[in-house]
């Protein structure tokens, strides 16, 4: 193998003093050149283990393949045929663990960049303003899809491309679900999802905002309305601590403070009306892509400093490697090993600093990470002026309290069989509102299964 | 969808009131409910209570205040809003509650007063006592925006007594309390009164149940901005309320928690004004 080859094609991207002072994308993206540079190092394995790893199963080896040629149009519709949205998966599946864990490259040199490689047929098809080809067979059926997030798009097209009246539902003013309000968009510009949205209605799906089910849309008038319904509402309510001084002022739900930044702009009050507080020593409670997140959008709202509060370390991180790697860049500090026990403020009602227990690593837990075990009598105080808590989210409750003949598990996670199908029969669900909270490309391969299964449904096999 | 402006005009110095086109609003509206306003592109979402939903408009009372209340005042008939999103929230049982009572002393209030008065005398066996509070005889309503014509018993205070009965709501509710006239208290507006309020009626044990104003983006359960505490639980504004047991209610965080954007709130109207050539 020549020496070159070894390496990845590098990733251009916004140097670290000019990014932290913007929410344009890290990621340059690659060039013409630089992809089919970056393709041609793929060995075009006989069983391509990426494609197994792949959670919707793509064709990575001959899209890579075509890549490596120049054929930029064909490698971009063999991506299409399984992923609706590679710009987008490209850009914030955890390759890591996917499809670049398991690169036969991977093993003795880098792994083939296939998420960057994906993100540019994304890129490319939209700049060179190309789509697939499509034929749609008009149906009569009318399918309802609960949710424009990834697991509602990948259904609503798939329906639609089959020939159905699909009739997508968002209860937000803008559409995207959680690319929208919660990736920033310093990881995934928002032209490029509102591009996929506009995708969605140009081959004839209709996008209703505004319409919240459980609140201003039922879901039996939406039972009489149309023949299946799919339920993608994701896991959008936030987590408390449930600790001391989670009312003080400065507290933010990660949930809130991304909302104010991605979905309301308020990184760019007062020409968006609304506001964001961010002060200069900021806390993060958790370590997850949701963590870095509002770390990297503190650090890009001024604040000096930025520390993540994990009660394991760097290495038993769920993030993405890339933001990882992207946070530590641009300056956040990781305090290892701290669990929060309160939250401490002033007379005002400001957040003033927070009262940590030091942790240390024991036996692995179900998760197959070691198991934080708090270590008695370290507790000591750290200052702070804003407080971020990403300690996850939960299925909204909104929905599911105005819905209580769906059938929910403990955590309020909607029940469903292999096929999808809830316990109400032609409602079928997918994403994390099934599972609670995963990535994106899984979400979008079960938005796609409940498609298949909602066609099968319909057609009485 | 367009929001257009069917109706608009001034209630007082201070407080307007606007009729927009919302079908989805003013079909599914129960009084109680609240709908949120986006004026432009680029606004925020902000909560507002409905005075009324007929015909496919919905009314609503709105204060001069900060920066969008007082963009959107410069809005006029035929003009149209971004988005007009609900109704919201919950709204309270409509059923008999024997004497009933509905407080208020603020633009938001009033809104409600007039809402659930109207809907709760309908109803058989309700006796619907309205309080409604100005802070002086030129900032009444008029008298078509009250909800006099919707209640059995109706008093008009002022504070400085220059019409109706001087003083605040609370003062008369401390007679009624004490002739033990009252079966339930519904109130809004000022949560500060609101608070005093919760104060006066508890010893007697009447249920008190006001509407909760806090700071909301989605004000659908997403971002736990909203978030009260009652009897130490947490609760959200948006999706558990906006009505609450007063008597169970943290005020003092609310209070607290309503100043978080103060700041901000200020430099939102500066910036507005500088743009608009405002003084």
């Amino acid at each position: 193998m020549a020496e070159m080859k070894k390496i990845r094609v590098p990733m251009r991207e916004q140097p670290v003093e000019n990014r932290i002072r913007n929410f344009d994308s890290v990621p340059l993206g690659y060039s013409e050149d630089e992809a089919m540079a970056e393709a041609q190092r793929c060995i075009q394995c006989k069983d391509p283990a990426c494609e197994t790893k792949c959670p919707v199963n793509m064709k990575i080896r001959k899209m890579v393949e075509r890549i490596a040629e120049g054929s930029f149009k064909e490698a971009f519709l063999i991506a299409k045929e399984d992923n609706p949205i590679p710009a987008i998966s490209g850009r914030v599946c955890p390759q890591e663990s996917q499809c670049e864990g398991i690169c036969t490259m991977g093993k003795k040199a880098d792994a083939i960049n296939i998420g960057k490689l994906g993100a540019f047929l994304g890129d490319w098809a939209m700049q060179n303003e190309v789509t697939e080809e499509l034929h749609i067979d008009k149906r009569d059926k009318r399918i309802a899809v609960i949710g424009s997030g990834p697991a509602g798009i990948s259904c609503a097209i798939d329906l639609r491309k089959l020939g159905y009246q699909v009739t997508l539902l968002e209860a937000l003013h803008i559409a995207g679900g959680v690319l929208h309000y919660g990736i920033p968009a310093f990881r995934l510009p928002k032209d490029i999802v509102d591009y996929e949205l506009s995708q969605l209605q140009k081959i004839g799906v209709d996008i209703r905002l505004n319409n919240i089910v459980g609140q201003n849309v039922m879901l039996d008038e939406l039972r009489q309305q149309f023949d299946a319904i799919f339920i993608g509402t994701g896991a959008g309510a936030p987590r408390f601590l449930n600790i001391e001084g989670e009312a003080l002022m400065g507290v933010y739900s990660a949930n809130e403070f991304l909302i104010r930044i991605n979905l309301m702009k308020a990184y760019d009050f007062p020409e968006h009306d609304t506001p964001i507080v961010c002060g200069n020593r900021v806390g993060i409670i958790g370590a997850g892509n949701v963590a870095m997140d509002a770390a990297r959008c503190a650090v890009r709202l001024g604040a000096k400093d930025v520390y993540i509060l994990y009660r394991r370390t760097k290495k038993e991180s769920p993030a993405r490697e890339e933001e990882l790697q992207h946070a530590l860049e641009e300056g956040i500090i990781f305090e290892e090993l701290v669990n929060p026990t309160r939250l401490l403020g002033n007379k005002d009602g400001w957040v003033t600093g927070i009262e940590l227990t030091r942790m240390k690593l024991g036996e692995p837990d179900r998760s197959g990470r070691p198991r934080p075990v708090k270590i008695e009598g370290s507790e000591f105080t750290m200052e702070l002026d804003t407080v971020v808590n990403a300690l996850g989210t939960k299925p909204n409750r909104l929905f599911l309290d105005k819905t209580p003949e769906l059938e929910v598990t403990s955590w309020g996670g909607i029940k469903v069989n292999e096929k999808l199908m809830t316990n109400i029969e032609g409602v079928f669900a997918g994403g994390d509102a099934t599972s609670g909270g995963a990535t994106v490309i899984q979400a979008l391969g079960e938005g796609r299964t409940a498609a298949a299964s909602i066609h099968d449904y319909l057609l009485g096999t | 969808m367009t929001h257009r402006i069917t109706r608009k005009k001034d209630l007082n110095s201070m407080d307007y009131l606007i009729e927009v086109e919302a079908p989805m609003v003013a079909e599914r509206f129960q009084p109680g409910n609240f709908a949120v306003l986006i004026t432009v592109p680029q606004g925020e979402r902000i909560p507002m209570s409905i005075q009324k939903a007929e015909d496919g408009k919905i009314t609503m009372f709105i204060k001069r205040l900060g920066k969008t209340s007082i963009e959107l005042d410069g809005f006029e008939v035929d003009d149209s809003l971004d988005a007009v999103i609900g109704p919201m929230g919950n709204p309270p049982e409509l059923k008999r509650y024997g004497n009933v009572v509905f407080a208020s002393d603020l633009v938001c209030g009033h809104a409600e007063n007039y809402a659930l008065c109207k809907a709760l005398q309908k109803i058989e066996g309700n006796h619907v006592i309205s309080i409604q509070t100005f802070p002086s005889k030129d900032d009444i309503y008029p008298q078509e925006e009250l909800s006099e014509a919707f209640c059995d018993e109706y008093y008009l205070t002022t504070l400085d007594g220059s019409q109706g009965i001087k003083g605040h709501y609370t003062d008369i509710l401390k007679d009624f309390l004490d002739n033990g006239k009252v079966d339930i208290i519904f109130a809004g507006g000022d949560i500060p009164a609101l608070r005093d309020l919760a104060t006066l009626t508890k010893p007697y044990g009447v249920p008190t149940i006001v509407t909760v104003r806090q700071i909301m983006i989605d004000a659908t359960g997403m971002c736990g901005s909203c978030r009260v505490f009652v009897d130490g639980e947490m609760k959200l504004t948006c999706i558990d309320g906006p009505m609450f047991d007063a008597h169970k209610l943290d005020f003092e965080d609310i209070i607290n928690r309503l100043a978080m954007f103060k700041k901000k709130e200020s430099q939102a109207m500066e910036y507005y004004n500088r743009k608009t050539g405002a003084k």
